[in-house]
């Protein structure tokens, strides 16, 4: 191939060297210039077959190189996909904050732990087993996983740190990974579980078309101190978790809580009493604990419960009134307020007998009969 | 005349021209941006040192790992300058070392050594380090 290539250059050297040695020159200076014309000729013809032979050689391995690196970067990407598919899967059995933090570099996955204020949250199904009783495994799972999801979804609205789900039972903190300080902590908290006691209630039809004749029921309990978290169990297998008497206090409160009650520790009602209705249920007495704690039903958010509480309603067969002050204008307010006042008028007068607008009964019995 | 040294860099090769003990040494990758630019140089400081050397001797040491084409002309420049050199009467000994794994790199220096007939030339394996 590289002779054909410079098959013209080979017959013009072969030309000059028999015109050398045939010695037909005038005279020996021409005979020498043509000499060196002709060696210099050789020696880049030669640099030039060179050059070629190294550029190509260049190339191949460039090209060489360039497919064992496309075929090293679909393998990366394979490899990628894998794993991006492996964590997804392992994802789903990690708390998205802590998944997140392990994942940005933020959290090491070693056995280590500290010591955090957080607000814990405990809760279960009142009767759950007893309730559930009649249900097949599979309605049953079905059932729970449904709860659970439900619960999830309401969970990471409000940022919280799910630590884990024993049956019908869910444990979780806030503050830990990521925290807003104490206070926002604690009143996320207490928020999620007034959200996740109204999304019970409305997940109350499907449980009943379910089978399950008696609403289901949660009782919650929460509180706010000082925990250990961190990673616990052995090198090979740990549980990002939390421990420490905070905890069991909440796990207290949850067990002392009666059906659809929130029940929080004086330490959780320090944090969100201004925003958080609560009514003092007194000192309990709680298991494994030496002293009476201090706790509080948790009514509702105060912003909701004081629009709840201006709302009228009424609904009789011949009287509809449904006004919801704190949304209406100035304008619709005296508009209103003068409707009122007409029909409060008018229904302070003494009742009319009802005549010659209709028929009385006997009138129009006695007229069909003739 | 003073000594060079150059160190490598990712597109260049390391220079060591020891002109007081009579050892040249090119070692590393070659594919500078400009060619001329980077070899000119050196082109100069040699045929000043092979001007000085008259009859003495000297040994050049090319130790390289890749390069390109413009760089192989330079290569082949930097032979020549040897090679008349030789002719003139010095004792040049050129050491092509190559990597033992590295036939191309073998291959070539068999044909850079063809074009040498005054200077002697030494095809020889890279000691590696550890």
């Amino acid at each position: 191939m590289a002779d054909d290539l410079f098959a013209a250059e080979e017959a013009i050297v072969a030309a000059a060297e028999t015109r050398l040695a045939e010695r037909r020159f005038g005279c020996e200076p021409d005979r020498d210039a043509f000499h060196n014309l002709l060696s210099s000729y050789k020696k880049l013809f030669r640099q030039t077959r060179r050059l070629v032979r190294i550029s190509d050689r260049n190339e191949n391995e460039l090209n060489a190189l360039a497919e064992k690196q496309r075929l090293a970067a679909e393998e990366i990407a394979q490899k990628h996909k894998e794993l991006e598919a492996l964590s997804t899967k392992l994802a789903k059995y990690l708390s998205p904050q802590v998944y997140d933090s392990i994942f940005a570099g933020k959290q090491e996955v070693k056995l280590e732990s500290q010591r955090k204020k957080l607000t814990v949250f405990f809760s279960d199904i009142v009767d759950f087993t007893e309730t559930t009783d009649r249900l097949e495994s599979e309605e049953l799972t079905q059932l729970l996983n449904q709860y659970l999801s439900a619960m999830s979804e309401v969970a990471l609205d409000y940022g919280a740190t799910v630590d884990k789900y024993v049956g019908d039972a869910i444990m979780i903190f806030f503050g830990d990974p990521e925290t807003r300080g104490v206070k926002e902590d604690a009143l996320a908290c207490v928020k999620m579980a007034i959200a996740m006691r109204e999304r019970i209630a409305s997940l109350a039809h499907i449980w009943r078309d379910a089978g399950i004749e008696r609403p289901l029921a949660c009782r919650i309990g929460i509180n706010t101190g000082y925990c250990t978290v961190g990673n616990f169990g052995s090198e090979d297998r740990m549980d990002y978790t939390i421990i420490g008497g905070a905890v069991n206090l909440a796990s207290r409160l949850e067990t002392e809580a009666e059906a659809g009650q929130i029940l929080i520790s004086y330490e959780t009602y320090a944090q969100i009493k201004d925003e958080i209705l609560c009514q003092e249920v007194g000192e309990v007495q709680v298991k494994g604990i030496a002293y009476k704690i201090a706790s509080y039903r948790v009514l509702g958010l105060r912003d909701d419960l004081d629009q709840q509480s201006q709302d009228i309603s009424e609904d009789l067969p011949h009287f509809k009134l449904s006004t919801q002050p704190h949304l209406m204008s100035d304008d619709e307010r005296r508009t209103a307020a003068a409707a009122l006042q007409k029909a409060l008028a008018s229904l302070s007068e003494p009742k009319k007998e009802q005549s010659g607008t209709r028929p009385a009964r006997s009138q129009s019995v006695k007229a069909k009969r003739r | 005349m003073n000594n060079i040294d150059i160190a490598a860099t990712d597109r260049s090769p390391a220079v060591s021209f020891d002109f007081k003990n009579h050892r040249l040494k090119i070692s590393g990758e070659s594919y500078p941006e400009d060619v001329t630019q980077f070899y000119n140089p050196l082109f100069q400081a040699l045929d000043g040192y092979l001007t000085e050397l008259g009859d003495g001797a000297c040994r050049f040491e090319f130790e390289l790992i890749y390069f390109n084409s413009s760089s192989a002309k330079a290569i082949m420049t930097l032979m020549d300058k040897l090679e008349d050199a030789a002719g003139n009467g010095a004792s040049i000994d050129v050491y092509w070392m190559f990597d033992e794994e590295d036939d191309t790199m073998a291959e070539l220096g068999e044909e850079f050594g063809e074009e040498l007939e005054n200077a002697r030339f030494h095809l020889e394996k890279m000691i590696v380090d550890g």
